[in-house]
């Protein structure tokens, strides 16, 4: 056999050709009767319905959570849950929370040091001093000796 | 204290937008409100109508998948509709089915969010895509499962890839053409598209799950009790069953292992070698032993049954959409990942190659000659080697020693021969005679890869 294959997967570019939202599921939490749920209570009135309508890629439930905090839970495609607790806040900062955990892909935040991330080679390449023209530092007078002879 | 004069979830109902994928829990016990996606569709195939008792199942889905595309223009149900209560009625009865049945795909919001999250057209149902999650390991019926999609939409599939392939890199040798074919939508590339898309699977598969999840029937692991050496067990067994049946130590020869086939005999009773043209001619569109036609087994695993969901839903987007849309969508979702094809090869004897190549395609023999080189005598020399033919230069390499660094070269030199790819490609689908614009002008086809006798 003259050239043997090597098994490999394709790896992801997600939004290099279709752009898939990495968040899948919005589960929301609330209590009727506390007041920490009376923001919760008046988004899920006023926001909620419109919010959904926008992002129909996103599967949201409503759920009572009698006398306790409310909070949203996001499930994510990688299989990661990202859990906020929603207490006290007004309707438009519950929204802001929302749209943010919405818009996330759902890995664990850490610190980005480079400013760019790319499984592509550099398109100048890597130096390499083994080909560039051959300089002789400190060596130029030698040189010319030899020449002379 | 805050009062509502009105129950939250009655605000909800009256509030709630068409298209919107939201359940209400208005209690503990998680009843569902009726909004715009919980209703059920009353047309004349439903099987609402006709009590499920009597009624077969074949007549509610042969309507979905076929005859839905042209009565129904869009997925959701207009918000004219007034729900239905049978649904309630026959909810009981729902674990004597197998898979979910039909009408309950316009009652999910898994699957009217997959439906969105794909971006795929209105003119594909809902109840279509929950069958393309049904495995014919949940559901035996050949009329409620997915497999019949699956063979179109992987043969689609396959055609699209190996036509991306060949026409944009028309040197590939056999093997490599596989290996590529099998990265981009091999069982392993599809499994982990689902995930990515976003699809759950069940834990055991029925009529009454939500019909958004991918059912398939698993083998049950027999929980171990402890006793020394416990987990090393368990983590074996986990491995075991995570593994297609094909590759379980238990039935080696049930059925095939990727990349080995089958053991052959010939008439004299010797074992055979699996030639290239074997595989050819009797391979899958990997080169491998396709499995049995008419088998179908008992449980698979999640990335069998992950990747007959995409090869189905390809399919339906190909019934549906006709082929421009389903080109586009190889194009978004598979042809737009990223593969390296020049970390698919792996030679033998590089160098024997590059010389009967250079022999074939009348070039001057190579030569390998020395190019820079510092450290000869130190711990970690580096040599540039390069292979040349005449004045022209195939390939470079560097290397710790000569032979490393000459090797490299011609390695090199022989991917830089395989892997060209011609500027100006008209690929055998876009070419149609309807489009006026792309006129078909022949393809590059090469002679092949080096043999060796």
């Amino acid at each position: 056999m003259v050239v043997r294959a090597i098994h490999a997967v394709s790896k992801p570019q997600n939004g290099v050709g279709a752009f898939v939202v990495q968040c899948k599921k919005l589960e929301f939490y609330y209590c009727d009767w506390a007041g920490s749920s009376k923001g919760m209570n008046s988004f899920i009135r006023h926001q909620l319905p419109l919010f959904a309508q926008r992002n129909p890629q996103v599967e949201m439930t409503v759920t009572p959570r009698p006398r306790r905090h409310p909070f949203v839970r996001a499930s994510y495609v990688n299989g990661q849950a990202k859990v906020v607790c929603l207490r006290n806040l007004e309707k438009l900062q519950i929204l802001d929370k929302v749209r943010l955990m919405k818009s996330d892909n759902g890995e664990k935040l850490k610190r980005v040091n480079k400013p760019v991330t790319s499984i592509n080679d550099g398109v100048r390449g890597i130096f390499s001093h083994l080909h560039s023209n051959k300089l002789s530092i400190g060596l130029e007078g030698m040189e010319l000796k030899k020449k002379k002879k | 204290m805050i009062q509502h004069q009105v129950p939250l979830s009655s605000i909800l109902d009256s509030y709630l937008a068409p298209g919107a994928n939201v359940f209400i829990f208005t209690s503990m016990k998680r009843i569902r409100i009726r909004g715009q996606l919980s209703t059920s569709q009353f047309t004349p195939f439903s099987p609402i109508r006709n009590p499920i008792a009597s009624c077969s199942r074949c007549k509610s889905t042969r309507h979905n998948s076929s005859q839905a595309a042209a009565s129904i223009p869009s997925p959701f149900p207009s918000p004219a509709i007034k729900p239905l209560v049978l649904d309630a009625q026959f909810s009981s009865n729902l674990e004597r089915f197998p898979s979910p049945p039909p009408f309950r795909a316009l009652q999910s919001a898994k699957l009217a969010a997959l439906h969105a999250r794909l971006d795929l057209s209105p003119k594909i149902p809902l109840q279509t895509l929950a069958r393309a999650l049904v495995d014919a390991t949940a559901d035996p019926d050949r009329g409620h499962n997915n497999a019949s999609l699956a063979i179109l939409g992987g043969d689609v599939l396959g055609y699209y890839c190996s036509e991306h392939l060949m026409c944009h890199y028309p040197r590939l040798p056999l093997e490599v053409l596989w290996a590529a074919q099998r990265a981009f939508i091999g069982p392993d590339a599809l499994g982990t598209i689902a995930r990515e898309w976003g699809v759950d699977a069940v834990r055991a598969p029925g009529g009454e799950v939500d019909p958004g999840l991918l059912q398939f029937r698993q083998e049950m692991i027999n929980e171990l009790h402890y006793e020394p050496g416990y987990f090393k067990k368990k983590r074996a067994e986990e491995l075991e069953a995570s593994l297609p049946p094909r590759m379980r130590k238990e039935n080696p020869n049930d059925d095939y292992t990727p990349g080995n086939w089958q053991l052959r005999f010939n008439e004299a009773g010797r074992p055979q070698r699996t030639t290239i043209t074997y595989r050819v001619m009797n391979g899958d569109q990997f080169g491998m032993q396709p499995s049995k036609a008419d088998h179908v087994p008992k449980h698979t695993t999640l990335q069998e049954a992950s990747s007959n969901f995409v090869r189905a839903l390809f399919a339906i987007i190909h019934l549906h959409g006709g082929q421009d849309v389903s080109k586009q969508f190889f194009r978004n979702h598979f042809s737009s990942r990223a593969l390296d094809l020049s970390k698919l090869f792996a030679f033998d004897h590089p160098n024997r190659d590059l010389l009967l190549l250079c022999l074939r395609e009348n070039f001057e023999p190579p030569v390998a000659r020395l190019i820079s080189e510092t450290g000869r005598r130190s711990a970690h020399p580096v040599f540039i080697v390069g292979v040349f033919s005449g004045h022209d230069k195939l390939g470079e390499g560097v290397g710790a020693s000569l032979l490393e660094a000459k090797t490299r070269a011609a390695v090199a030199a022989l991917k830089g021969w395989y892997l060209y790819s011609p500027l100006d490609v008209t690929l055998p689908s876009e070419a149609r005679k309807t489009d006026s614009k792309k006129t078909f002008k022949p393809n590059m086809v090469d002679p092949g890869e080096v043999v060796v006798y």
